[in-house]
């Protein structure tokens, strides 16, 4: 029962310094608490927030995935290239086949990390170069237009007046929160992430769930891949460029470990939010930009610290 | 079987294996391309990494304390605009905007030493906020610079600090290859032949044995941060002389391919392990992939973005054939048992 408690203050807290932040914001800008205002955030935010859920898992795992952004940059890349030929496929066999780039990439993650023994962090790194280098090779460096009904519903369409990407979003991060907080697959990941070799002394297939992570984290940042393309309308290898280091951010934001076994989702979508709130309603009080990273670095280290300091006054007690 | 040839499988130390792999590189290169292999091309090789080699050392320092600095590239892109600054505005000499750039690393390195030793926050998210943070300060002074507008150096005594030639007439030595020769060769020293350089090796293969036996854990941890800091401004400083210019970006996505030259050159991410030797092998060897492709895709239709791909699949494959073999060497001494 305590654990579960301090579990809801330390989201509680963070839904509160989103309270104060929107509070003062709708303060310092007109146009903060518009409707308009508001859609756009929350659009914005969903695109690095589906990656941000997934990772979410991986990072519980005591894992990470830093080949996201690349991912990212190379489903843009694949999208618009196989759209852009003379005698295109069909739309539907175009985005299974940019959700299979992710899929892969996953893949290879998982088994190197998982068969091979290798670590995350050098192992992601690895992908990223690759990802990002075929992004180049496969577009030639050019951006590629695509205008196209399909992604461009996916990103601008709305139904209920609701866009897209936002039910996306809501979506990915109720399946996850499920997944996570009411499965056995879930208890699995937090069991990995605690201690991977008792998880694997009490019968848990530790390198079947860990794979799945990856191809699952691959798959989302796929997703977020597809979003962008409709967003801008052209697939370019730049595309995601530091994306990895903003999800991994509103992540460890949230209050998940890099040290594993510990997180939660409502915490990650907690770290979105904060982010978006916090760029977008400087952004419309009129900070430059050159200050907003100030802020970022600033919040991340100041909620972390809290953390820090939070659970060595629990153990002292 | 050859001792030399079975030390080269069996051992733990990848160095060798780097060094061959590196000669096989040059020599396909040299084979495939006309003009790979000369003076001036080598010399323009050696001319690209000075910036690069530098933060390798400085984060190959804080790997081997088992902690991470993903905010070595934002203190030389500060460095970077410092010293522009320091140089058109205030009109410091040489030697005292040296100085000031690096002690100005040093004091961001030691911010980030005293978060992660005296807080105790993961080194990964400390330098994360450090990262964001630095480089938010320095597009706040970058636009006043901008403003002024005096981003460019002309100034040739400033110039050559990163340009000079030995001798100046038949440009054969590039003094960036002397910097690269004297940090390295110290940093060696430093590393193995003292008694701090040992500390550092044995916090980070076993943090708590190394505190029983008397270190000081969190001032080793807290000076590699350091050194870690100035050696990046250092490093700023010199890429500001051999471009004569110092933008806000300077330096922006540059840690990534740091840490993946440091892990190629074999040091350890968890720390303890990891030799100078490999660091700078690995540096180049990145490198000439990246000057060989440009060389190859005039002669072959091969497009020079491979070289991103190439990159990470050597960095794959050498991790992966380092892990499969210390898998493997590890069932063969139980089996012997």
């Amino acid at each position: 029962m305590k654990i579960i408690g301090n579990k809801i203050t330390t989201n509680m807290s963070l839904f509160a310094f989103l309270g104060f932040l929107i509070i003062v914001f709708s303060f310092t800008s007109e146009h903060f608490l518009g409707i308009y205002n508001i859609t756009s955030l929350l659009t914005n935010i969903s695109y690095s927030g589906i990656a941000a859920i997934v990772l979410t898992l991986v990072i519980i795992s005591r894992g990470l995935d830093i080949s996201i952004g690349g991912v990212i940059g190379l489903t843009t890349v694949v999208i618009a290239t196989l759209y852009s030929q003379s005698d295109p496929l069909p739309v539907w066999l175009i985005l299974i086949i940019g959700l299979s780039t992710g899929a892969l990439v996953g893949l290879l993650n998982g088994w190197c990390i998982t068969v091979l023994n290798m670590d995350p962090i050098i192992t992601t790194l690895g992908a990223m170069a690759i990802t990002r280098g075929l992004a180049y090779v496969i577009s030639d460096s050019q951006s590629i237009l695509m205008f196209e009904d399909t992604t461009d519903f996916i990103s601008n369409g709305t139904i209920l007046f609701i866009p897209i990407p936002i039910i996306l979003f809501l979506i990915t991060a109720l399946i996850f929160s499920i997944i996570l907080h009411k499965s056995k697959f879930g208890r699995a990941v937090y069991a990995i992430g605690a201690n991977e070799t008792s998880a694997s002394l009490s019968g848990i297939s530790v390198k079947k769930v860990k794979m799945i992570l990856y191809v699952l984290s691959g798959l989302a940042a796929s997703i977020s891949g597809i979003i962008l393309v409709g967003q801008t309308s052209v697939g370019m290898p730049q595309h995601g460029i530091g994306t990895e280091l903003e999800v991994i951010t509103a992540v460890l934001l949230g209050g998940t470990a890099l040290s594993g076994g510990k997180g939660t989702i409502y915490g990650t979508i907690a770290g979105v939010l904060i982010l978006g709130v916090l760029f977008n309603g400087l952004t419309i009080s009129g900070v430059r930009y050159v200050h907003l990273q100030i802020f970022q670095g600033i919040l991340l280290l100041a909620a972390v610290a809290t953390y820090e300091i939070k659970t060595r006054n629990e153990v002292a007690t | 079987m050859k001792v030399w040839l079975k030390k080269l499988i069996y051992s733990d130390d990848i160095v060798g294996a780097l060094g061959i792999f590196l000669v096989l590189l040059v020599v396909f290169f040299s084979v495939m391309t006309p003009h790979f292999f000369s003076l001036m091309n080598f010399n323009s090789i050696i001319g690209n990494i000075p910036a690069m080699a530098i933060l390798c050392l400085g984060l190959t320092f804080v790997v081997l304390v088992g902690d991470l600095d993903l905010s070595l590239g934002s203190i030389l892109g500060i460095t970077a605009i410092l010293a522009v600054f320091f140089f058109k505005v205030m009109h410091f000499p040489l030697w005292l905007n040296l100085i000031s750039c690096v002690v100005i690393g040093g004091i961001f390195g030691a911010f980030n030493g005293a978060i992660v030793t005296k807080i105790g926050i993961n080194s990964i998210i400390t330098t994360l906020g450090t990262m964001a943070l630095i480089r938010g300060l320095t597009y706040w002074i970058a636009m006043d610079v901008d403003a002024m507008q005096v981003g460019r150096i002309t100034d040739p005594a400033f110039l050559n600090f990163g340009r000079y030639y030995f001798p100046e007439k038949s440009r054969l030595i590039p003094i960036t290859l002397v910097y690269l020769v004297i940090l390295y060769g110290a940093s060696a020293l430093f590393l193995n032949h003292t008694s701090f350089g040992r500390q550092i090796y044995a916090v980070g293969s076993n943090e708590a044995t190394a505190r029983l036996a008397g270190i000081n854990v969190k001032r080793v941890r807290f000076v590699c941060f350091i050194i870690a800091g100035m050696l990046s401004a250092f490093g700023g400083l010199v890429l500001v002389a051999q471009l004569g210019l110092g933008e806000a970006y300077t330096g922006q996505n540059m840690i990534l391919e740091v840490v993946t030259a440091v892990v190629l050159g074999g040091v350890l991410l968890t720390g303890g392990k990891g030799r100078l030797t490999g660091v700078i092998i690995a540096v180049l060897i990145l490198a000439v992939i990246r000057n060989g492709m440009v060389h190859l895709e005039q002669v072959t239709d091969i497009s020079f973005y491979w070289r991103d791909v190439a990159k990470g699949v050597i960095l794959l494959l050498a991790i992966g054939l380092y892990s499969v073999r210390k898998s493997f060497n590890a069932k063969r001494l139980r089996t012997r048992q």
